[in-house]
């Protein structure tokens, strides 16, 4: 199948009816290998909802989910993970009573495939030192490294989850909101990070911020009411009649 | 009549009959812990104790001219019993809203549980003190004596009325939740909690008048019962344990699935009794578990959003306390002095709590998992242990790994059932799963009912040590505790620990990290039943017996109060609460049944004033004291970031 070498992600009708809402309904979605995708949207559009399903945090009501070719639609999130398909949290994930180091160690620490042996001392996990470092160095946190996750500020906090993300090199990256409650700085950098990152793989993002959905972003699409409105860069979204009247004209 | 394959009509309509009355009492009393656990998310222990006063309640009535002679109160009889107990229970349920409950909305829902085991605990410990075991008749009201001769039976009179009465309350109660304004309010609240706040209404008034309604409706549960049953301290006690099966059952959100629920089990159960009267105290419970396997959302229940495992420690990691490898040489040095200074027979007692205690703390603090069924793995290796020991003549250490088997395979067992589970259910299914070891240890042969099986041997270790040497035995039990602690050491911090840590503080995460969290957490919760089991056995072979006490539900508590009153979470906390517990039990030991009362007494302290316990409490004054001590003796905000969470 030649599209699926092209695409990381194509889901087909993909639905969520919570009670007899439909969150999503009717959602296909091609995320193409290597690019930066946007998911935008006005609030309830479905943009958060469509995450969980494609993560599997969420089981569709309907559709059908493939990754490289491969049906994902009924596994659970963490076999998902293990493939490669990592998300980060509108809330920042991060465990606050452990350190920051051992934040990203955790991370780490999964494709070692040791986490079960409760016979081992943590020891063994200091191996991992070097690769935690360069990651923190990364996202600027290596003076914080021993301190407690809780004690980061929130741009920090935002950088810390980043890194530990990154830190399983996932062939496709989802960030709900990487820049959302960041003052101007942070935003710029978390912008510069992800254009770094995404050289050698997918992203798929849902991003409130324009200005960075239109720097960063190879393909844009547009949800409303759980449904695809348009699809595009961002000239021709941003140009579309539709968008303008659903999304930019009714929110600003 | 014809016979019925071999069962008389009267036999077989009869117990159809008790059945149906008992349903009728499930279904009011799951109704109530169903509405107070949707609304306030507390799962209300208490409810036994509240449906043990409405019958007091009933009988104190009549005899008002006897409780306050000379001030001429009439003895009020049943019809008033009926329209007041309720009332009056239900007031005093307000007012425990008021003064406890309250309190513990914001915290993790453990707390809730914890704080109304104690409250149960406290009020069933003072009946018992005033009443003693011996159950109070209360007549059938003259208005309702006799019955209807029904051909095939007999059909007593006030037997009808309590079906009909406690019928139309249920439905009363499931129109004004599904079909009224106010039900309205109820529901919305039950499903998103934060939302009615905003609407503006009077939330602390309706949480208060949700969980008096709910509690009043065990009292008006207990009058009915009154005239069937005797009235005593005990009535409530194990009926709790059951209306918890029935509410996993019947699964929540669901008003109408709790009525017909509770209707359909009592029903169930009464038939169990004329077919198969062996299973007919565990039939519930083994439904439960039936139910949980093929719909773990139970019978009626909607698909609900997981909530996640919960962070109640209260350790710092870094702080001395913590270090394993001070410890472990220390508690060596402190256990080997210990038989000059103590009995030794209370220490070994200490030991085997201080161990079970440990145990309970690796799921319950470091994975935040509130089980509540640990007696289950403590009594099944004690009994298994003793009976290899006493009537297979086993040798004592395969007798003790007999035991610790058998608990690790009961907790392979409860584990699978209920880790899908979070929170309150987790709870509520440990502790019925308990049940039914329990009640299946009441009804064998091999488990000797209520003698429990005396005269365990305690051998020879090896076949050389002479374990009846009171401290050869000792040391014995400090080796294979020093053992069981340094291993614990070990597995919370190992790969597999760091990866507790990580769903404790954030199991979504964790998932996303592509961690299977269900398969850790199951693992621990084996480690854990197998730890206890460790304790268990070595139980029965120190005090060469084990009885119903080690696997009743009491006995879970001590373990989850050992805990709470040395530090959830915390390596220290478990052997601080054993030593205060055994300490406890053994100086009021003499006051008989106020232990119960001063145990449960110390439940509502510890939930209310010390959550962190001794040790964590310790750990937090060290961080402090530390810090003011970095800042140069200048007055510095409290402790290290790490308590910011």
């Amino acid at each position: 199948m030649a599209a699926a070498a092209d695409n990381i992600i194509e889901a087909r009708g993909l639905t969520k009816r919570f009670s007899g809402f439909a969150a999503v309904s009717g959602v296909d979605l091609d995320v193409r290998r290597g690019s930066i995708h946007a998911l935008i949207g006005p609030n309830g559009a479905g943009k958060t909802t469509t995450f969980n399903l494609i993560t599997k945090f969420l089981a569709p009501s309907a559709g059908e989910i493939r990754y490289n070719g491969e049906d994902i639609t009924n596994e659970s999130p963490a076999r998902v993970a293990r493939r490669g398909i990592v998300r980060s949290f509108q809330i920042s994930a991060i465990f606050p009573r452990m350190t920051v180091a051992e934040n990203v160690r955790i991370a780490l620490q999964r494709p070692l495939g040791v986490s079960l042996r409760f016979w081992r001392s943590e020891q063994m996990l200091s191996a991992l030192d070097g690769r935690v470092d360069s990651l923190l160095e990364a996202v600027g946190l290596l003076d914080h490294r021993d301190e407690a996750a809780a004690g980061l500020s929130y741009g920090r906090k935002r950088a810390l989850e980043f890194a530990t993300t990154l830190a399983l090199d996932p062939e496709l990256m989802l960030l709900d909101e990487p820049t959302s409650g960041l003052g101007n700085e942070d935003v710029d950098r978390i912008a510069d990070l992800i254009r770094q990152v995404s050289s050698d793989r997918t992203i798929l993002m849902v991003e409130h911020n324009l200005s960075v959905v239109s720097k960063l972003a190879d393909k844009i699409t547009v949800l409303a009411r759980g449904k695809v409105l348009a699809e595009g860069n961002y000239a021709e979204v941003s140009t579309n009649p539709a968008v303008i009247e659903a999304y930019i004209g009714g929110e600003d | 009549m014809m016979q019925l394959i071999g069962i008389s009509p009267q036999l077989l309509f009869g117990q159809l009959l008790i059945g149906l009355i008992n349903g009728v009492f499930y279904a009011m009393m799951s109704l109530g812990v169903a509405i107070i656990f949707g609304m306030l998310r507390i799962g209300n222990f208490v409810h036994g104790a509240q449906y043990m006063l409405g019958a007091f309640c009933a009988w104190w009535l009549m005899r008002l001219p006897e409780l306050f002679p000379g001030l001429g109160l009439p003895s009020l009889g049943y019809w008033w019993a009926l329209a007041l107990a309720p009332l009056i229970v239900a007031a005093i349920g307000a007012l425990t809203e008021r003064v406890f409950i309250r309190k513990v909305y914001d915290l993790e829902h453990a707390y809730g549980l914890l704080l109304t085991v104690g409250l149960a605990m406290v009020i069933e410990g003072l009946f018992n003190v005033a009443y003693s075991a011996a159950g109070q008749q209360y007549g059938v009201p003259a208005s309702l004596r006799g019955g209807i001769n029904l051909g095939f039976m007999f059909l007593p009179l006030y037997r009808l009325w309590v079906i009909v009465a406690g019928v139309a309350v249920c439905l009363a109660t499931w129109y004004v939740i599904e079909r009224t304004r106010l039900g309205a309010y109820l529901r919305a609240a039950t499903e998103n909690p934060d939302v009615v706040r905003a609407f503006g209404i009077n939330v602390p008034r309706m949480l208060m008048l949700t969980y008096a309604f709910g509690v009043g409706l065990a009292g008006l549960a207990g009058v009915m019962a009154a005239p069937i049953y005797q009235v005593s301290p005990q009535m409530g006690q194990s009926i709790i344990i059951t209306i918890f099966a029935v509410v996993v059952i019947g699964g929540m959100g669901s008003i109408f699935g709790a009525i017909v629920t509770g209707l359909m089990l009592g029903v169930i159960e009464g038939l169990t009794k004329v077919f198969y009267p062996q299973a007919s105290t565990t039939v519930i419970f083994v439904i439960m578990a039936l139910v949980l396997i093929v719909r773990p959302a139970g019978l009626f229940g909607k698909e609900t959003v997981a909530a996640h495992a919960a962070d109640v420690s209260s350790a710092r990691p870094d702080s001395i306390l913590e270090n394993g490898r001070i410890w472990l040489p220390l508690l060596a040095v402190i256990g080997a002095a210990l038989p000059f200074l103590l009995d030794p027979v209370f220490a070994m007692k200490i030991l085997c709590l201080a161990l079970f205690a440990c145990a309970y703390n690796l799921v319950f603090g470091y994975v935040g998992l509130l089980a509540f069924g640990h007696a289950a793995f403590y009594g099944a290796a004690a009994y298994v242990a003793a009976f290899t020991a006493a009537s297979w003549n086993f040798p004592t250490e395969l007798a003790i790994l007999s035991g610790v088997a058998a608990a690790t395979i009961l907790g392979a067992l409860f584990g699978w059932l209920a880790i899908r589970r979070q929170g309150l259910y987790f709870a509520m299914i440990t502790l019925a799963l308990a049940q039914l070891v329990y009640f299946y240890a009441v009804q064998a042969s091999w488990t000797h009912g209520e003698d429990g099986i005396q005269s365990v041997p305690r051998g020879y270790l090896f076949g050389v040590i002479d374990l009846n040497q009171p401290l050869n035995m000792y040391y014995f039990v400090l080796a294979v505790f020093l053992i069981c602690f340094g291993f614990i050491y070990r597995v919370i911090h190992s790969p597999f620990g760091q990866t507790l840590k990580s769903i404790r503080e954030n199991e979504p995460r964790a998932i996303s990290l592509g961690y299977s969290t269900e398969r850790f957490k199951l693992i621990a919760f084996i480690l854990s039943a197998m730890l206890a089991g460790v304790a268990g056995a070595m139980k029965a072979i120190v005090f060469q017996i084990a009885s119903l006490a080690d696997l009743y539900f009491m006995t879970s508590a001590d373990a989850l109060l050992m805990t709470l009153i040395g530090g959830v979470g915390s390596l220290l906390g478990p052997v601080v609460g054993a030593i205060v517990v055994v300490t406890m039990q053994k100086e009021f030991a003499t006051l008989g049944s106020w232990v119960v009362v001063v145990q449960g007494t110390a439940f509502v302290l510890c939930v209310l004033f010390l959550r962190k316990g001794i040790v964590g409490t310790l750990e937090g004054w060290l961080a402090t004291r530390a810090e003011r001590k970095r800042r140069g003796g200048a007055l510095a905000p409290p402790a290290s970031l790490r308590s910011a969470h």
